[in-house]
């Protein structure tokens, strides 16, 4: 049995970008019908609660648009989409005021109560609006406030497993989703879709966002047939804290540790960033930590736990604890003392720069199919800024909310039909290992998926280790094929896990694919067997597709360097 | 440095499958766990999931305290499974886990939570501008109203509060710890707009707290749903003494309710901080707050007495515009300020009037929705006063014509005085 609902709006997601989205599309026309869908409890999921460190934006006249631009293209080595970064910086600006004055977010303030802005990594100027270390928790209680107050409904605990298309396959018709609680399917048809499931890269041993996330956004929308670029792009971050079995493993210590002179050391007891930085050491940009770190981690130099260690004692025990609360309670529950002793710590996977192919508005390559932050590409190129991630989703959530708002204006809210069989086919293919008791266990393929691409398509790559992954991934997919699961319907685990594995191959395929297409080292992408950043070569962008035969397809098309000249990026100095 | 200790634990786990019904059981499982002090319940269930039955259900998203998804009942006590160790119960007990209470179950350990999510929604806890502006408010970290909101808006909704108070058990009607700890931070904040209807709407349900502290105990962002509750009932016990009178003055006018009491500032100011049931406790008898509880005690006797619903804060002539500034045929939005004492400090109240003139009559209308209180627009293309929250829609006199709105648009008395026209607030 499957149930139907239609909508003139699907949103799918409810981070930051889905409810600035649901939002704005209402402001700009209320009579839309939005339904908004969700794999965790209202508001609960994502990666959007879980910022820590907070969110750049211009806010003085002594900043600017033009610097934090600058800043933007900076960290990107240069191949962003300036197009987005600068709507990015433009529109983050009357973001965050409405996020206050609309919603009722309430950031930190400065003595004389005005909005307080710290320093983060990679800027010119201290932009970075925050709650205390608990951003997230404040933008997201917020929005979900505002659209229950709005009374959108909201499927919750129903995830998007495949995305609807027309006969022809250019037009999206909604999705096909799970209710996880009943074990059904629904087909939700809208007259336009909005995916926002927040990337995610929780396919890697070492995964700083939630395990609830499985790249399914990205998996849906190539699947689909969505043109994506720079899926090469994950940046990892350099300081997940390790604890041995336990599923908060690369959960993040976060940065400003090593800002305020937080070292790092190898299992031997050295500090290797002074051989790989000399002149900065552990401040380093991420990739550069990252990378150093995971050098030494294959090199044999790991500490028992299989890290490295970050050690902040010297800092001075009332000064960690002071400065650092949360950072050190976090580590406290799992008997590390992050004041008073060294504490391990790994790279962990963090965020995908690559990813559908948008305008500022949201739209995508197919029709009626929009897509909002982190599972949208092009805005912050071969790296992202720190506070720009949170940014993004609010940003390009309220460039989508509004132009959704418009686009479904006037006669605009007709359905269109999906193709005849289409849902049969997906649900004959979901179903068959609920049927199967016996066959491949999802939570070891899981792991095996996890381990894969943290060791051949993770911090650093090299051939032939990309190929191999790229055919080893395709030996996991024929498993997951025959993959079994036990247990009735009803809020079934093992295939939900299931469900996850399926997006994390086609998110292996893409990311292993890209990798080996770009043939040097830029930003997060660092490849050990072309160690340089290349400009005469590297300024393109990979922009990728399924085939009809289900592998990925490619073609690398220069940078456009429409605001901005590589000349003046490369001046640029912070 | 990390001492380890670990061992074989006997888990109990609470096991319910909708598809065989019942009341459910509890089925046990025995795992060798290397590291108490590393392993919180989370891993525990994982491990259970994985090692030995596949089809354990339990909810979780963040894994770092951070969601709320994962509350649940640990030996007894609502916790976080990401943030509650195994070490955290005493060495070789047995460990029992089961759903949060008051809520129905679903599958196993997890809890339809939409009962929360409703009493949360009653609570009116949406912000809604009390003007519109587009710059962010300048308010001192210091101030009064932060010093008191401090990080209670950090609520995560894991629901462990509410399964922890008795009172959500026996009274239907009662909001619960969540729900009015958002009301409070919201009532706090003088930005927002929609005091009197929420204040309205929660201050019922304050009674029913019986000031057991469990919430406070269990919340795992250390917030204190007793102390937001004892906030609220003392915000409205200063309406109530404040006694009606009519003050008729020009702006900036100031409703000063009758008898300020000398308790109220340094009562919020002792229980800015979040604490504990067992720091409250000790405090308690060392002097001030001693002093503070035992009024504000006697205070919620006193307004339960007088009833839930408060007494009208004094009555107060707001000049509008002038007459000859608002055109005939047309509906004219007009914002007011005006100041009221709301016992704890001095609120700006900023409020629009909607005027509507035609010929002779003029109405003033008050801009607040009358379903849930969101603010409402005049149309004049289409000839309505329309509310963007859901979709409620009113005509030139007030009168309800689509969505939900229960009544017609309120109106302010008012009155015309040599040109003037004033309208009556509070
Ligand atoms: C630990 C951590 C700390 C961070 N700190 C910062 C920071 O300090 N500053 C910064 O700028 N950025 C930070 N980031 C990055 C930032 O959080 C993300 O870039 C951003 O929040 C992504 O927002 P989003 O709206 O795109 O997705 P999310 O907020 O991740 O929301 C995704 C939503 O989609 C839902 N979903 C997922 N799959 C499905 C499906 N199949 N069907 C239906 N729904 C689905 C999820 O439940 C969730 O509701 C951090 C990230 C992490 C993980
Ligand atoms: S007040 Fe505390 S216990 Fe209650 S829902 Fe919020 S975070 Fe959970
Ligand atoms: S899983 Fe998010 S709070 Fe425990």
């Amino acid at each position: 049995m499957v149930s139907k609902v239609k909508a003139d709006l699907l949103i799918i997601g409810m981070g930051a970008a889905a409810q600035m989205a649901a939002l704005y599309a209402h402001e700009i026309n209320p009579e839309l019908d939005i339904l908004i869908v969700t794999k965790a409890l209202k508001g609960k999921g994502g990666c959007s609660r879980m910022v820590q460190g907070g969110f750049n934006v211009v806010l003085t006249p002594r900043d600017s648009h033009e610097k934090h631009l600058m800043d933007t293209l900076k960290g990107g080595q240069y191949i962003n989409d300036q197009y987005l970064a600068r709507t990015l910086v433009e529109q983050a600006t009357p973001t965050i005021k409405e996020m206050e004055t609309k919603f009722g977010c309430f950031f930190d303030r400065n003595p004389d109560g005005t909005i307080h802005q710290k320093a983060f990594a990679g800027q010119s100027f201290d932009r970075t609006v925050h709650k205390a270390d608990l951003t997230g928790i404040e933008i997201i209680s917020r929005l979900t406030e505002q659209v229950m107050k709005r009374g959108f409904p909201v499927l919750q605990e129903c995830r998007a497993v495949e995305l609807l298309l027309d006969g022809p396959g250019e037009i999206v018709t909604g999705a096909l989703l799970l209710d996880m609680r009943r074990g059904e399917f629904i087909v939700a048809e809208a007259a336009a879709t909005l995916v926002a499931t927040g990337g995610g890269p929780t396919h890697y041993r070492f995964h700083a966002p939630g395990p609830e996330k499985s790249v399914d956004g990205i998996a849906m929308l190539y699947r689909a047939g969505v043109i994506m670029k720079d899926m090469e792009m994950l940046q990892f971050h350099p300081t997940g804290l390790i604890v041995p079995g336990s599923v908060v493993a690369g959960a993040l210590l976060e940065e400003g540790l090593r800002g305020a002179g937080a070292h790092l050391f190898n299992g031997s007891g050295e500090r290797y960033m002074l051989n790989y930085a000399p002149e900065v050491g552990e401040r380093a940009t991420r990739d550069v930590v990252s990378r150093s770190s995971y050098l030494e981690m294959m090199a044999g130099r790991a500490c028992p736990e299989g890290g490295v260690q970050i050690d902040a004692s010297h800092l001075g025990a009332g000064f960690v604890l002071k400065t650092f609360p949360g950072m050190a309670e976090r580590c406290r529950q799992f008997n590390y003392d992050l004041a008073r002793g060294r504490v391990p710590v790994s790279p962990t996977a963090h965020f995908f720069m690559g990813g559908a192919v948008i305008d500022t508005g949201g739209r995508s390559t197919l029709e009626k199919l929009f897509v909002a932050g982190e599972d949208a590409g092009g805005v912050h190129g071969a790296n992202r800024l720190g506070g720009n991630g949170i940014c993004d989703s609010c940003v390009y959530g309220r460039q989508a909310g509004k132009a959704l708002g418009k686009y479904l204006s006037g006669g605009n809210r007709s359905i269109k039909e999906t193709r005849r069989g289409q849902v049969e086919e997906f649900m004959a293919r979901l179903e068959a290992p609920l049927q199967r008791s016996r066959g491949a266990n999802p939570f070891e393929l899981r792991k095996a998926i996890q381990e894969l691409n943290w060791n051949k398509v993770g911090v650093a790559r090299k051939e032939p280790e990309l190929s191999g992954a790229l055919s080893e991934i395709e030996d996991i997919a024929e498993a997951v094929e025959t993959a079994g699961v036990t247990g009735g319907a009803v809020y079934n685990m093992m295939y939900n896990t299931y469900l996850d594995i399926r997006s994390m191959i086609d998110a292996t395929r893409i990311v292993a694919f890209s990798a080996r297409l770009r043939e040097e080292t830029r930003g997060a992408h660092f490849r050990q067997d072309f160690p340089e950043q290349r400009d005469d070569y590297g300024l393109f962008n990979i922009f990728l597709k399924r085939s009809d035969d289900g592998r990925p397809v490619a073609e690398k098309k220069p940078v456009v360097f429409k605001y901005k000249s590589l000349e003046e990026c490369r001046k640029y100095k912070k | 440095m990390a001492q380890t200790s670990g061992g074989v634990r006997n888990i109990k786990v609470f096991r319910y499958d909708p598809q065989q019904g019942g009341e459910g059981h509890f089925d046990s499982y025995v795992l060798n766990i290397q590291d108490e002090t590393t392993t919180t319940i989370l891993d525990v269930l994982l491990r259970i999931q994985r090692e030995q039955d596949p089809t354990l259900s339990f909810r979780f998203a963040c894994r770092v305290n951070m969601c709320g998804s994962c509350g649940m009942v640990i030996n007894g006590k609502e916790g976080l499974a990401c943030k509650t160790n195994v070490s955290h119960i005493p060495q070789g007990k047995e460990v029992t886990i089961r759903p949060l209470n008051h809520f129905p179950v679903i599958k196993d350990l997890v809890v339809d939570m939409e009962p929360f999510f409703k009493k949360y929604e009653e609570a009116l806890p949406f912000y809604e501008p009390r003007e519109e502006t587009t710059e962010p408010a300048v308010i001192r970290p210091g101030s009064r109203e932060r010093q008191d909101i401090g990080m209670a808006t950090d609520c995560i909704a894991c629901g462990c509060c509410v399964s922890s108070c008795t009172m959500c058990h026996y009274h239907e009607g009662y909001a619960g710890p969540a729900a009015l700890n958002r009301a409070f931070t919201l009532l706090a904040d003088s930005r927002d707009g929609l005091f009197e209807e929420r204040l309205d709407r929660v201050l019922a349900s304050c009674y029913n707290c019986r000031t057991e502290f469990n919430c406070t105990e269990v919340c795992p962002k250390r917030i204190s749903g007793t102390r937001a509750i004892k906030y609220i009932q003392r915000l409205a016990l200063k309406h109530i003494k404040a006694k009606p009178e009519t003050i008729e003055a020009e702006q900036p006018a100031v409703a000063q309710p009758s008898c300020a009491s000398e308790m109220a500032g340094s009562m919020a100011g002792n229980m800015a901080g979040n604490m504990d049931r067992r720091t409250f406790i000790s405090q308690v008898g060392v002097g001030l707050l001693g002093t503070c509880l035992a009024l504000g005690v006697g205070g919620v006797v006193g307004a339960a007495f007088v009833g839930p619903t408060r007494a009208r804060t004094p009555r107060l002539w707001v000049p509008a515009a002038s007459l000859s500034s608002i055109p005939v045929g047309d509906v004219t939005t007009i914002k007011i300020n005006y100041e009221t004492k709301n016992g704890l400090y001095t609120q700006q109240v900023a409020e629009r009037v909607l005027v509507s003139r035609t010929g002779d009559e003029i109405i003033c209308f008050k801009a607040s929705c009358t379903h849930l209180g969101c603010m409402v627009k005049w149309d004049g293309n289409a000839g309505r006063f329309r509310c963007a929250c859901h979709g409620g829609a009113f005509d030139r006199n007030g009168k309800v014509i689509a969505g939900p709105p229960p009544k017609p648009l309120d109106r302010y008395p008012f009155r015309v005085d040599s040109d003037h026209l004033l309208v009556e607030v509070g």
